[in-house]
């Protein structure tokens, strides 16, 4: 038997958070999220400026993986050509559950500026994406918002990925 | 009545042409005597059909069937050790051929000469490979972009569109926005044919909205679920306005009660 | 083992030959390092490279096809997107490709202002450089340093035409705007602080022992190969050969500066590291001459060119010849004369230069990019071929290809 009786209320408080679980799982992937490098064109190099000192990517959580198999969001930034629409499909069936894409500036979007034979005309067209970031190129503090709303999103999410509701893209 | 449209080129075309107006031309000079142009075509001779000067520019007009010639030439004999560009214009429509050009550069006179041919459509070129290596992924784009054919390339393969790509980008016969082919592309080789239907046409409207799609655009000021149909039309979900009604709002409500 | 069908292939990198002992294996097209999206097939027999195949055509987006139907006008922001580290530089060989072709010339103070904005340009351009080139190397730190002094240049881009990375900076004719209130100050800040900053990462590299194992001697390439190969810039010039075109084809104020061209003639990729160092040096020093030169000039902007060119906005809100002209500009685009012109420039990378084809229609009939990395990117299968697959990365970065301008 405890020989005093320790009041939770009035000292340090309870020692117990209560949550629930999916409010703890997504805690933990909202707060590290590893974006895949694929930089495709020109704001890939908007997203090495967000990389760098002055926006400082990393204090979101977010390191940068060069391998899809370790990464959780797909930043597809710039123009994707037709002849590489297949890589870009085959990296995202290559990344694991759970997975986000961003995708980065117009050209991704919808094809943009670049309404000719060779681009895909949005890359919604081959993998289902989540959030869609405008701009030609999109300033570092846009993609910095795009991660933000991409965590915001992920927290109203369940934790169960089969519960969530993806488009019918993802599994065919 | 119908409009006509041209199948041979379908480029954009100036919605409105004055009848009476003539373009002018860019004025080609003559080769001054005891210039350096003027014994890169003494060295040429009769390989050079014409030659003139256009914006400081020396421009040699040859046969196809000599290019290889001409070039080694302007190599070895007047200095032209660079190649810094080759590609062809498309003049199927209007006269049948194509136009090629070689452009050199000379690096201790820091003089450019262009070497222009014409070839039918069905014709080859010979490679200039060997010469200039520059040429080699040149001459490869060109067929590629074109459906030029090179003889004696080492390597003539696309190389800018895949491999299974059809047509020639660059033809004034092949549309800005594609062909059929194109524009299914990438679902055909991700997906496979089946998928078209699930996937549908591409969006070349730049400025196409669809109001009822849930999936891919949130709504305008209010929440719909995600994959609701609204096709039928949306739920009656008026626009909220605040309760609190503001009169005379330049001034604020402590405002008012000191003047009661 | 996996059932491969069309919607999940199965795809190896890797390939196993028994005969001869090679093996092939698949570089990019994503890959952190390959500078956009090149894709090399590599022979290796064991550690050595013996065959290099560059896969180019994965960020084609019809650049040339769009200007065979654009006006000239509309093509120019186009024109940011081939080289986008440096989109003056494109900018401005387009807009002087079209010039030569019109027969105009911009008034004095536009063209100290594009030298400004191409001397930027390139100080960006090779801060990247430097920046991508030691990470892939393995330098870390430097790519934040670098990217430190990029920030305050692209702060100076952002102040003049309010784009951080395409720019549209320059119109045919002139330049847009003239330089905003104190913008020439904050240059003469930041040329001030620029040396200093080149000083420290040369301290962290150039007698560094490691950087230095990692570049000498590693893709040399003669003098002779790199003009065959079509070579500019700087591969030329690492390669001993002098030719620059701001200094043997003269164009915009180049001829009135004083700067100097280095050359160095080893030949390899540490050399050409030098090449970028000094160059900035180089920048820093016509900057510096530039900003004098500006004060002394009239304040037009744009040239006086009624039948091509839009006359100013005061004009054309005040007097009714003005308004026409540019409505007709704007509605059908301007009609340069029958012909054709090639314009050469020393961009950050190389030659950039602009065939244009014209029919007297407000549309090009044709136009090439002659992009300088598209040669480069055809040099590798050389260049690549009897060196470590531990120094193909450190070759891709030395060449500084990018690849908005070789796809086009």
């Amino acid at each position: 038997m405890a020989q005093h009786q320790v009041n939770y209320a009035s000292s340090a408080g309870l020692p117990i958070a209560l949550t629930s679980v999916d409010k703890l799982v997504n805690w933990g992937r909202s707060n590290s999220l590893w974006p895949l490098t694929y930089g495709l064109a020109c704001c890939a190099i908007e997203m090495m400026a967000t990389g760098a000192g002055r926006y400082d990517f990393d204090r979101m959580g977010t390191i940068f993986r060069a391998s899809p198999r370790q990464a959780d969001v797909m930043i597809l930034a710039g123009t994707l050509s037709k002849k590489h629409s297949e890589f870009a499909r085959r990296l995202y069936d290559q990344m694991t559950e759970p997975k986000w894409v961003i995708s980065m500036g117009s050209c991704a979007n919808t094809g943009g500026m670049f309404n000719t034979y060779a681009t895909v005309q949005g890359v919604d067209r081959i993998i289902p994406v989540d959030i869609y970031l405008p701009g030609c190129a999109p300033r570092p503090e846009t993609l910095q918002y795009a991660l933000m709303m991409l965590q915001k999103k992920i927290r109203r999410e369940s934790a169960d990925m089969k519960k969530n509701k993806k488009q019918n893209l993802r599994l065919v | 009545m119908r409009k006509y449209t041209p199948k041979d080129n379908v480029q954009a075309k100036a919605y409105y042409t004055d009848r009476f107006w003539v373009a002018p031309r860019v004025p080609r000079e003559e080769v001054e005597a005891a210039t350096h142009f003027a014994k890169v075509v003494a060295a040429l001779g009769s390989l050079a059909k014409e030659t003139y000067i256009e914006i400081g520019q020396l421009v040699i007009h040859i046969n196809a069937g000599e290019n290889f010639q001409v070039l080694k030439t302007l190599k070895e004999q007047c200095g032209y050790t660079q190649c810094s560009e080759q590609s062809a214009v498309d003049y199927l429509a209007k006269d049948g051929e194509f136009e090629l050009f070689y452009q050199l550069l000379n690096i201790h006179e820091a003089k450019r000469v262009r070497v222009v041919c014409r070839i039918k459509k069905d014709e080859a070129i010979e490679s200039i490979v060997p010469l200039f290596k520059s040429a080699n992924f040149a001459e490869r784009e060109m067929f590629d972009m074109f459906g030029i054919k090179v003889n004696n390339h080492p390597f003539l393969k696309r190389i800018i569109m895949p491999d299974d790509w059809e047509g020639h980008p660059l033809l004034k016969t092949y549309p800005l926005q594609g062909d059929e082919f194109a524009s299914w592309y990438e679902v055909d080789k991700i997906f496979g044919k089946e998928y078209r239907d699930i996937i549908g046409p591409e969006n070349r409207d730049p400025a196409r909205i669809d109001r009822y799609d849930t999936k891919r655009f949130s709504r305008i000021g209010y929440e719909v679920p995600f994959g609701a149909d609204i096709s039928k039309g949306e739920t009656k979900q008026p626009i909220e306005y605040s309760e609190t009604f503001m009169t005379n709002y330049n001034k604020s409500s402590k405002q008012l009660d000191e003047r009661k | 083992m996996q059932q491969p069908n069309k919607l999940t292939p199965f795809f190896e990198n890797l390939n196993f030959e028994r005969e001869d002992n090679t093996m092939v294996i698949n570089f990019g097209p994503q890959h952190p390092s390959a500078h956009g999206q090149l894709r090399l097939v590599l022979e290796l027999d064991g550690e050595l490279v013996t065959k290099a195949y560059p896969d180019i055509g994965y960020l084609h987006r019809g650049i040339e096809k769009m200007a065979e139907n654009m006006t000239y006008n509309e093509f120019l922001p186009t024109t940011d997107r081939l080289d986008y580290i440096a989109s003056t530089s494109n900018n401005y060989a387009y807009a002087l490709a079209v010039e030569k072709l019109l027969g105009i010339e911009a008034p004095r103070r536009a063209q100290v202002i594009r030298t400004m904005l191409l001397e930027i340009n390139r100080i960006m351009s090779h801060l990247f450089f430097l920046a991508t080139h030691a990470l892939d190397v393995g330098a870390m730190s430097v790519f934040l340093y670098a990217f430190r002094e990029r920030e305050y240049a692209m702060d100076l881009m952002e102040d003049y035409c309010g784009a951080r990375l395409t720019h549209s900076a320059v119109r045919i004719g002139g330049v847009p705007l003239d330089l905003p209130a104190g913008w020439t100050e904050k240059l003469a800040i930041y040329l001030a602080k620029m040396p200093e900053a080149i000083k420290m990462y040369e301290d962290l590299l150039t007698e560094n022992r490691i950087w230095k194992m990692r570049l000498e001697n590693v893709g040399v390439i003669s003098g002779e190969d790199a003009l065959n190969w079509g070579c500019s810039g700087i591969m030329l010039r690492g390669s001993g050969i002098q030719y620059d075109i701001r200094k043997e084809e003269p164009y915009e104020l180049y001829s009135e500066l004083d700067f100097d061209i280095p050359v160095s003639d080893r030949c390899d990729s540490y050399g050409r590291y030098r090449l970028y160092m000094e160059e900035m040096k180089e920048s820093v020093k016509i900057l510096k001459q530039l900003i004098p030169m500006y004060f002394e000039t009239e304040p037009q902007l744009m040239a006086h060119a009624p039948q091509y060119i839009s006359a100013p906005k005061e004009e054309i809100m005040t007097q009714n010849y003005a308004l026409m002209q540019h409505f007709v500009l704007v509605a059908q685009g301007m009609r340069p004369p029958k012909g054709e012109v090639y314009a050469p420039t020393e961009s950050p990378k190389g030659e950039l230069g602009f065939y244009i084809k014209s029919e007297g229609e407000p549309y090009a009939y044709r136009l090439k990019c002659r992009a300088p990395s598209f040669f480069h990117t055809g040099l590798l299968q050389e260049l690549l071929v009897g060196t470590y697959i531990a120094d193909v990365v450190t070759i891709i970065g030395t060449t500084n290809i990018v690849f908005g301008e070789v796809d086009r």
